[in-house]
This record gives structure tokens, sequence and C-alpha cells, in this order.
């Protein structure tokens, strides 16, 4: 099975080779060649997936040896190094695998409509082909190693993807920061895998599980830090840059200069959910290292809370949708470190489908009206149809109202979280963001849906031309918004009270596996089963209460124009302009990091570059050659033709000159010699005989 | 005298008559510029190595073969002084003169 599962990556692979090298040439720019591709991914991850669901447990892996490395001797715990890659397929890959296959190929095909005429057609769908294999393959990997490999692959698919519009400044501006800004986590990131190599000796997940079970690992140091504590923080750093979490989360919102498709599958089903999906795979670890936990509950948290107030403000679609994505990121990663792992992974998989139905949807509507301002749009209900009701269906997933997908992983975080703060005492401000921050996405939610579809026409000209989309881009929509149902994860309400009579809780009995796999399954005293149960049920109340103000707030303010958001806007003054210029992070980071270090820096580089590179090495081998070719020259000149070509002519003629001198023509001269030869010739003729 | 008697009697005498006509035949070819003068230079080393010839037939093998080598070294001296002056009649006639030095027409 596992070999299989490899195909699953291999497809767009090989997608991506064959449109890069040949599709502009095939029939259409070659795009049914990656949409086939990723189909042919989904067919392949679908029967794994069954069985998960049949069986309730899938296992499966194989490794080959990549290389063997001879260590140094200086490292005491390892001194040599087999570095083993491989597939592991288990609950978490099948669930991954389907949703990510899933949601690709539904971006693909609502590509197809999307991107069409564009320039470079084809090299579009060769990145996101490329995209999608380097995600697969990170989700298949069984080790840190080649999950890197994969996570840096995706790094430079986003930076292609941002920058696809490469004529516009602020695309490749975008595009730059995103890969830039990740370099930092994932530069830590490196430096953690680094550190499992020393500590274990290997990356592999399971090798890794097993070996914390074990209690290996304690009491090693890096740096002079605790070894689980620093890997495990270097973890965190990855995620932080990945799902761009407080305080890298800057890129996020600028990645939405891509492609809106782009913006679907790199911030919904695919490369912000492999940081989260590297915490979870990693849990077992930061667990083991006590001090990470609360630090990564705290960064989701943040994030989840300071992503949320932006989106408020927001005027362009995408960008709402940027921030709530980072604002959702953070939830999951909240979740991860209150240890509601299972709800965490949970939220990656129902969020990866709503916020996916979500960016298609706004792709569709700027397809639409072609712009991204929201205050040109209104009152496309009744224009787009299909679009409206898909993107209502996901708003309320992601608001969180009962019934859909988002309520039921949402609540459980932040039941995790309230429970987490009951038991660790002054953690009140972990679930006291949470469900601020579900109040907040309620309200913008809203707000963007009543600002888009709602209301009169705000732009009359773009209103008119507005118009519902072809069958492949509204076919995708469908299929995301009816994964948007609870009923699809859980039971019917995504209530555990109610559900518990009518279990369907496939997703749960997969988790309960994993949880055993890496050896972190939870055994909760009576006490403790209590204080989460109570925990629990008031936080669904307190989830519910606040969505529903929220979206009750939202109503007033945008619908029925009770509330002016403009005296808001006043009232709140220095805190609007806060929020609205992004707390300053940007300004921030091009003041400090950028202009102050990076670009002093640059300089820096620059000048080395010109004044040593350039002049001593370029210059240099420059007159390095001239003075050989002067040398080789003159060699040349002298030793060859002078001495051995002219010498040898010169030796000959003077030869030549002598023995000239003996043909006088004198007869008795050369008589003389004759006689003098003889007399020569006997004398050493006599000296031999005797 | 009985001492030069037996020297004229003896193998050396001979060789030593023959050399001393051998050197002066050298010397002659050597140091004449006129053809003729070295043609008999050459008659005198030929009729050295007749006398060698004759000499060591006599005291060494006792038989006549070299006497004969000797009659046969008379005979192409004749010849080839004929020639030779044949020669030096058609060189006399080209240059006018008979000294040797002037026949170098094949040098240059």
């Amino acid at each position: 099975m596992a070999q299989q599962a490899l195909l699953i990556a291999l497809f767009p692979l090989i997608a991506f080779v064959i449109q890069s090298l040949i599709g502009k040439k095939l029939p259409r720019h070659g795009d049914f060649i990656s949409v086939l591709a990723i189909l042919g991914s989904l067919v392949v991850a679908t029967p794994i997936f069954m069985k998960l669901i049949t069986e309730g447990h899938v296992f499966d892996s194989f490794q080959v040896t990549w290389m063997s490395l001879r260590g140094a001797e200086a490292g005491r715990l390892n001194s040599a190094v087999t570095i083993v890659i491989g597939v592991l397929i288990n609950n978490l890959t099948a669930i991954m695998l389907l949703m990510v296959t899933l949601c690709a190929f539904l971006i693909h095909l609502f590509s197809v409509g999307y991107m069409h005429g564009e320039e470079r057609y084809h090299l579009f769908f060769a990145y996101i082909s490329l995209f999608s294999a380097a995600m697969l393959g990170l989700v298949l990997s069984d080790n840190l190693l080649t999950f890197f490999i994969c996570w840096e692959l995706m790094g430079l698919c986003s930076y292609l993807l941002i920058g696809f519009y490469y004529k516009k400044p602020s695309a490749i501006n975008a595009s730059i920061k995103a890969f830039m800004t990740t370099r930092v986590g994932d530069t830590l990131f490196f430096m953690g895998i680094a550190g499992l190599y020393y500590i274990y000796g290997t990356s592999n997940f399971m090798s890794i599980y097993k070996a914390i079970e074990l209690g290996t690992g304690h009491g090693v140091t890096i740096l002079g830090y605790p070894a689980l504590a620093f890997i495990g923080f270097m973890v965190l750093m990855g995620t932080i840059g990945k799902s761009a979490q407080f305080p890298l989360h800057v890129w996020l919102p600028d990645a939405m200069e891509g492609p809106t498709p782009v913006s679907a599958l790199i911030h919904a089903a695919t490369m912000v959910a492999a940081g989260v999906f590297l915490l979870i795979r990693m849990f077992p670890l930061l667990e083991a290292a006590h001090v990470v936990l609360p630090v990564v509950a705290y960064v989701g948290a943040i994030t989840a809370f300071l992503a949320a107030l932006i989106a408020i403000v927001q005027v362009d679609i995408k960008k709402v949708l940027a921030y709530s994505t980072i604002s959702q990121l953070g939830y999951m990663v909240m979740g991860v470190g209150v240890g509601a792992f299972s709800a965490g992974f949970m939220h990656l998989i129902t969020h990866a489908c709503f916020k996916a139905c979500l960016f298609l949807c706004s792709g569709s509507v700027i397809h639409s009206v072609h712009t991204q301002d929201m205050r040109e749009m209104g009152g496309l209900k009744s224009k787009m149809p299909i679009t409206f009701a898909t993107m209502f269906i996901a708003t309320l997933a992601i608001s969180g109202v009962p019934g859909f997908s988002g309520f039921v992983s949402k609540d459980r975080i932040l039941g995790g979280a309230l429970a987490y703060s009951m038991e660790h005492q002054g953690h009140y401000l972990i679930p006291f963001l949470g469900f601020a921050t579900a109040g907040i996405t309620a309200f913008y939610m809203f707000r963007m849906i009543y600002m888009t579809f709602f209301g009169h026409a705000r732009d009359e000209h773009k209103h008119h031309h507005a118009h519902e989309q072809p069958f492949t881009m509204t076919i995708p929509l469908m299929v995301l918004a009816a994964l948007s149902f609870a009923i699809v994860f859980a039971g019917p309400t995504g209530i555990e009270s109610i559900d518990h009579v009518m279990p369907v809780k496939w997703f749960d009995h997969a988790l309960e596996g994993v949880q055993v796999e890496m050896g972190i399954a939870e055994h909760l005293s009576p006490e403790a089963e209590a204080v989460h149960h109570k925990a629990h049920g008031l936080a669904l109340i307190i989830s519910l209460a606040v969505a529903g103000l929220g979206i009750f707030l939202s109503s007033i303010t945008y619908l029925k124009h009770l509330l002016s958001a403009e005296k808001f806007k006043r009232m709140a003054g220095p805190l609007y302009n806060l929020v609205w210029n992004k707390y300053f992070f940007d300004e921030f980071y091009l003041g400090i990091f950028i202009k102050k270090g990076l670009l002093n820096f640059n300089q820096m580089l620059a000048t080395f570059d010109d004044k040593v590179v350039d002049r001593i090495f370029v210059d240099g081998w420059r007159d390095i050659a001239m003075v050989t070719k002067n040398v080789i020259g003159k060699f040349d000149d002298l030793v060859v033709d002078r001495l051995m070509v002219d010498g040898t002519a010169d030796v000959m003629s003077g030869g030549g000159w002598v023995l000239r001198q003996f043909q006088t023509g004198k007869v008795q001269q050369y008589l003389v010699l004759t006689v003098m030869v003889i007399i020569v010739a006997l004398f050493f003729a006599n000296l031999g005989l005797k | 005298m009985n001492h030069l008697l037996s020297f004229s009697s003896s193998l050396q005498g001979y060789l030593a008559v023959g050399a001393i006509l051998f050197a002066l035949g050298i010397f002659c070819v050597l140091t004449r510029k006129n053809a003729i003068g070295i043609l008999l230079g050459i008659e005198l080393i030929l009729n050295a190595a007749g006398i060698n010839f004759v000499a060591f037939s006599k005291f060494r093998t006792g038989l006549i073969d070299g006497q004969i080598v000797a009659l046969f070294i008379m005979l192409i001296a004749a010849a080839e002084a004929a020639v030779a002056l044949a020669v030096i009649l058609r060189f006399y006639r080209l240059k006018q003169t008979i000294d040797a030095d002037e026949a170098s027409i094949l040098r240059n």
C-alpha cells in the first residue's frame, strides 16, 4: 500500500515535468495533464481513506536507505548516521491525503476556468502541480528530512505562484517577502532536524515516538539548552514561518497578490496546513519537552486574536480571507498547544475545506466583477446564486454555527483551551482570546458576506456585468460547500452531548488510533474527565453565545445599518489606526530588520562583491591571465620558435657550413685528409691489437 | 756490412724499401701542383705495394701468386697512366694549365 501511495505524489510531479517542458505546445496548453494527474492522485488516495473508514485503522510503511554517512568523531552520541527515507501511511496520512488531493483537484478544476486566457497558462499548471506534489510528498514522508525537502519545495512554489503576475511590482515584492519570511522559520526548523539527528540519529517519526516513549533524550543538551526543548522550539519556529503565525505572519496577506486559486491552494489546503501538520506529527516531542506547548498555545491564541482584529477593518475581499486564514491557523496551533491535538487536526481538515471554498468563491466574485474591493461590490446575491449559497455555507462553517464543520472543530479547540486553563491555573488568557476570536470571526465573516452579496449595488457598472460562473468553476464550490457540513466529520449536529446517540465518528476513531501510535493516548483520571466534560459544556455555550453575538452585531451594522461602522471607526480612533496598519509590523520589520540590518548587510556584501570579488578575484584573475599569457607568449617566441625551430635550422646550416669547409675542390687536400684518417685509424687499430 | 747484407736479404729490408717508396710517393702526390707530378707519385705508391707483394710472397708463403699480383699492378699502372694522361690532356685543352688545383668546376 505504501509503495502505491508513492504514486499519489508522483503523478503531479510527472505532470509538472511534462508541463514545464512541453506544456506550451500541447492542446489547451496542457491543463488537462495537471488536472488528470491530481485526479489520479485522488483516485489512488481514496482507497486508502476508505480502508480507514471501513477498518478504522491503516498502517503501512516502507523505507529505503538513502545514504550512509561516516560521522565525525566529535559526535558524542552518534558517530555515524544512516539516512533512511520512506513512506508512512497511518490514519493521519490517510485523512490528509484525501483532503489535499480532493482540495487540490477541485482547485485545479476551478483554475481551468479562472486562469483561462492568462499569459503563461501552462506554467501556472506546472507550478500548482509541483505544489501539490510537494505537499503530498510532505504528507507521505515518514521522516523529517524528506518532509523538509518537500517543505522547501512548497516555499519555492509559493514564491513562483505569488509572483505569477510578474509584471506587477507588488506581486514580485510579495513573492520575495513570502519567501524570505518563511526562510527565517525554515532555517531554524532545519536546525531542529539537525538536533534530532544529534540526539536520536534519526528523523523517522515512528523512531522518534518510540524513543520518546522510552524516555531517551532527556538530559541531553544542545548549545546549553535541553535538547528536547531546543528541538521543540525550532520545530515551532518552522511552523510559525510556514503557517504564518505571530510574529512571522506578515507574508501571508501580501501573498494574496497571486492568482486566487493559488491563494486557495496555498492558504487553505496545502502550505500553511503543512506547518500545523508538522506540529501534529511532532506532538509527542513537544509534549515531552514540557516548556514548548504553553508557548505554542500562546503563539496560536495571540495570532488568532490579532489577525481576527485586522480582518474586521479590511476592505479587500481576499485580504479578509487572508487574515481569517492566519486567525484560523492560530486556532489550530492553539489547539495543539493546549493538548487538544485531535481537535487541532480536525480544524486543519475542516478549515481546509471551507477556506478553499471561501477562496474559490471570492475568486468567482473577483472574476465576475473584476475588483477585489468590497466597497465596490454589493447586491451580488441574485446575480451569482451558486457562489452566494456556497460562500454562505462556508461562512456559517467558519463562524461556528452548529451543524457545520467549523463549529465542531472550533468548539473542541475552545473546549480544550478552557479545560487547559482550568487544569493549569493562570492561563486564562488562552481561552479568553480564543472566545473573543470566535466572536470577531463571526462578525467579520458576516460583514464580508453582507458587503459583497447583500444591499444595493454600490458600483452599478460592475454589478451589471456580474454573472454566474461556468460549471467547471461552480462544481468545486458546491463540493467544498458540501464538505462544510458537520455531518461529514462528526454526528449530525456536531454537539457531542446530542450526537453520542448516533456515532458516525470515524474521525475520532481514526485520531484515537493515531494517539496510540504516537504513544500519547490520553488516560484521564475521573476528576480530569469531569473537568474536561464541564469545560466542553461551558465552551459550547460560550462559543455559541459569542458567535451569535458576532453575527447579530454584524447584521445590525452591515445589513440593517442600525449602527454606523463609520462612527465606530471614529470612536476607536488610534485603535483603529493601529489595527488598520496591522500593528505596524511591516513598518517595524522594514525599519528595524530590513533597513537597519539587512540592507546594511546587503550593502556590505555588495561592497565586498565590488571591491573584493570583482577587483581582486575577477580583475585579478584577468591580471594573472595577462601575465601568464605574456610568459607563455615569450616562452613560445623565445624557446619554442627561436631555440627549437630556428635552432634546429641553425644547427643544420652551421653543420653544413662546417662540412662545406672540407669540400675545397682541391684533390690534394682530400688526399691529405684521407691519409690522415688512415693514419689515425691504423693507430687505433694498432691499439686494439695490443 | 754483414749486418747490412743480412738486412738486405731479409723481409724487413724489402718492407723498408717499400715503405720509403710509399712515403716518397705520398709526399709527391700531396705536394705537387702539377698533375703529371701527382701521377708520378701514384706510380711510386703502386710500385711500393708491388715490392711488398713480392717480398711477402718470397719470405712468407714461398708461393708465386704474390709476384703475379706485382705483375698485375704494373699492368694496371700502365693502363692508369694512359687514362690519366688522356684526362690531363683534355684538361689542358680546357684550362690551358695542368695545375690540379684548377680542377674545381664541380665544387660550385
